[in-house]
């Protein structure tokens, strides 16, 4: 007879077949699409913000030396990761966790990074189709141009995705319905709101607030994607001016490390409390 | 040789926090077999399934499934297993069509679809979304689920719950099929009448415990015969004969209190044939008529009744 005593919900660490991962992310599409409140929620509010870009332009605001609406729509482009994987991936995984679709899909032949990593795929992808529009938008109706180091920009983005995709994975497990996701999101959205310089600077906060707001999630992939658009220092202490390619990465490495340090601290968060099975008793 | 082992579980012990649901239990299924699992509500049946569905590692006790362990080698047992839990799991916005064909998807060498639904006698509902169909319907389905990679193994647990007579006949005739195939299936059943139908072997468990296990014909052994009466108004219970020493156990019956005697001991004794002749001589004496007279053997229901109401061994000793 022998003695086991591993953690019960200890994933696995199983590899992964992309044929798979995108069947799984076609069907969180489905799903969405299906589901009117859920879509409104990942898509009302990022479109909400699209608009407010094209409203809003002209009115000869400036924000940090440069246009306002460029600045808030660099912004965005770091900011959709919350409706389009944060708040969503919340909602997703305590969903399928009470109606006990994550187990079921556990049952099968999928390892577990497959059952989850089709939602985190999913919501990727339409994170970036949000954020596609947004560049769009700047491109021809604000005039911005194209982003100046789109692989950087990339690279912001999607280290981003992981970021919120393990919090998402994190804060599910603390969710008893879906119902609560739209209340437990809100302290995370609140500090990303203002806490991030997406849309309101930080140059003029206080030191103090300033290096809070620093190492807030939001905050690097905000530098960035910022940064890396405009092609200019637009990191939270940047002076504003004008880089050149190797000069946008060295400015962008204290942001592009405070993301990695977030995917460690979110991949232990998620490892301590995602669930796959909803909490008896 | 005896056949392989497809299934087994030895001194298996599962816990949830301070509460042990399941104590050290014991059992094998060998190939292309099937086994049922019984037992009273929150014996531990579930924890069990899912124990050796890979869900959870055994507190202590050892798993294995097609000779591996089934939560560390998870996904090597898994392509050959198909598995149908307790509850749900369906998602309810997926019509019965989009459902298997995510399922087909995703399980290797699956089969097509009009083939198992017609298997699960869902064809007819193929456009309709998940939540909209019926509690049986939603169980065929979740069937579908299971079967649709033709497993070599099978784990149901509670397959017939909420299906109508005729549903639950259909299933019984799918599983017997699968089982002639050479499938092998372990389920769980509320139902004593599947397992008698169904079940090579079976186990009754009760708080954690499997207090009965062999064939259907090996469990109902010395647990006796019955002979039961209703209990004629001129007789007093005191006045009842004791056919070989056999004690009447009186209850209350639709149409009057009603005598039952359980005819215990060696095959070789007195048998059902004298001890009815005793009690007819009783009657006629007295000039009584044996309303409801009735003599059977033991039924599983006999069995698993006598199981339920026995406490723990530990329980007692409290
Ligand atoms: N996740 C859990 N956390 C705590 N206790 C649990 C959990 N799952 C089951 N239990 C307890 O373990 C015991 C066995 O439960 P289990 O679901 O295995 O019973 P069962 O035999 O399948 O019952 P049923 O016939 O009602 O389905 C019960 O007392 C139950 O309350
Ligand atoms: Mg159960």
């Amino acid at each position: 007879m022998t003695l086991t005593r591993t953690r019960p919900d200890a994933p696995a660490a199983r590899p992964v077949d992309p044929r798979r991962l995108l069947r799984l992310a076609r069907l969180d599409m489905t799903l969405l699409w299906r589901n009117r409140t859920a879509l409104f929620g990942v898509v009302g509010l990022p479109a909400f913000f699209a608009v407010m870009l094209l409203v809003s332009d002209g009115n000869g605001h400036q924000s940090a030396g440069v246009p306002a609406v460029l600045y808030t729509g660099t912004g965005d482009l770091a900011f959709f990761l919350l409706p389009a994987v944060f708040m969503n991936l919340v909602s997703v995984f305590t969903a399928r966790r009470e109606e006990l679709t994550l187990k079921r899909l556990r049952s099968g032949p999928l390892s577990d990074a497959e059952a989850l990593g089709g939602s985190v795929l999913g919501a990727t992808a339409l994170y970036l189709a949000q954020s596609a529009v947004i560049v769009v938008i700047i491109a021809t109706a604000l005039d911005g141009g194209l982003p100046a180091d789109p692989v950087l920009m990339l690279l912001g983005m999607l280290l981003g995705a992981v970021v919120f995709a393990l919090l998402a994975m994190a804060l599910s497990g603390v969710t008893p319905t879906v119902e609560m996701a739209q209340l437990t999101v809100i302290p995370v959205l609140l500090v990303s709101m203002l806490g991030s310089g997406f849309m309101f600077p930080l140059e003029e906060a206080p030191v103090g607030v300033r290096a809070v707001a620093q190492v807030m999630p939001l905050t690097p992939a905000v530098e960035i994607a910022r940064t890396a658009y405009l092609g200019r220092d637009f990191t939270v202490d940047g002076d504003h001016g004008a880089l050149g390619l190797v000069e946008t990465w060295t400015a962008c490495v204290p942001a592009l490390l405070t993301l990695a340090a977030w995917i460690v601290v979110g991949a232990w968060l998620a490892r301590r409390y995602f669930r796959w099975e909803p909490r008896r008793g | 040789m005896a056949k392989d082992k497809i299934v087994e579980v030895a001194g298996l012990h599962q816990r949830y926090g301070d509460f042990e649901a399941v104590r050290g239990i014991s059992f094998e299924v060998r190939e292309g077999e099937l086994f049922a699992l019984l037992g009273t509500n929150g014996a531990g049946k579930t924890t069990t399934m899912e124990t050796v569905e890979g869900f959870r590692p055994a507190s202590a006790g050892t798993v294995r499934v097609l000779g591996r362990d089934p939560h560390r080698e998870r996904r090597a047992v898994r392509s050959h297993v198909g598995i149908m839990l307790q509850e749900g799991g369906l998602f309810p916005d997926l019509t019965v069509a989009e459902t298997v064909d995510l399922w087909r998807d995703i399980v290797p060498g699956a089969r097509p679809r009009d083939e198992v639904l017609e298997q699960v006698v869902l064809a007819d509902r193929a456009d309709v979304r998940a939540r909209q169909l019926s509690g049986g319907q939603k169980r065929r389905l979740d069937l579908a689920l299971a079967i649709v990679a033709r497993p070599r193994v099978l784990f149901l647990d509670e397959p017939t719950t909420g299906m109508d007579p005729e549903a639950r006949r259909t299933t019984w005739h799918t599983v017997r099929g699968l089982v002639a195939d050479g499938t092998t299936v372990l389920l769980t059943t509320h139902y004593l009448e599947e397992a008698e139908q169904l079940a090579d072997r079976l186990a009754i468990m009760h708080q954690g415990t499997v207090r009965v296990a062999g064939t259907v014909a090996e469990v109902l052994a010395g647990h006796g015969d019955r002979i039961s009466f209703r209990i004629p108004p001129q007789a007093a219970v005191a006045e009842l004969p004791r056919p070989h020493g056999a004690e009447p156990q009186v209850s209350a019956g639709g149409g009057g209190p009603v005598a039952t005697y359980t005819l215990t001991g060696p095959p070789t004794g007195p048998g059902v044939q004298r001890a009815l002749r005793e009690l007819l001589d009783w009657a006629d004496d007295r000039r009584l008529e044996l309303a409801g007279l009735e003599a059977r053997s033991a039924s599983l229901e006999d069995v698993f009744l006598r199981v339920a109401g026995h406490p723990a061994v530990e329980e007692a000793h409290r």
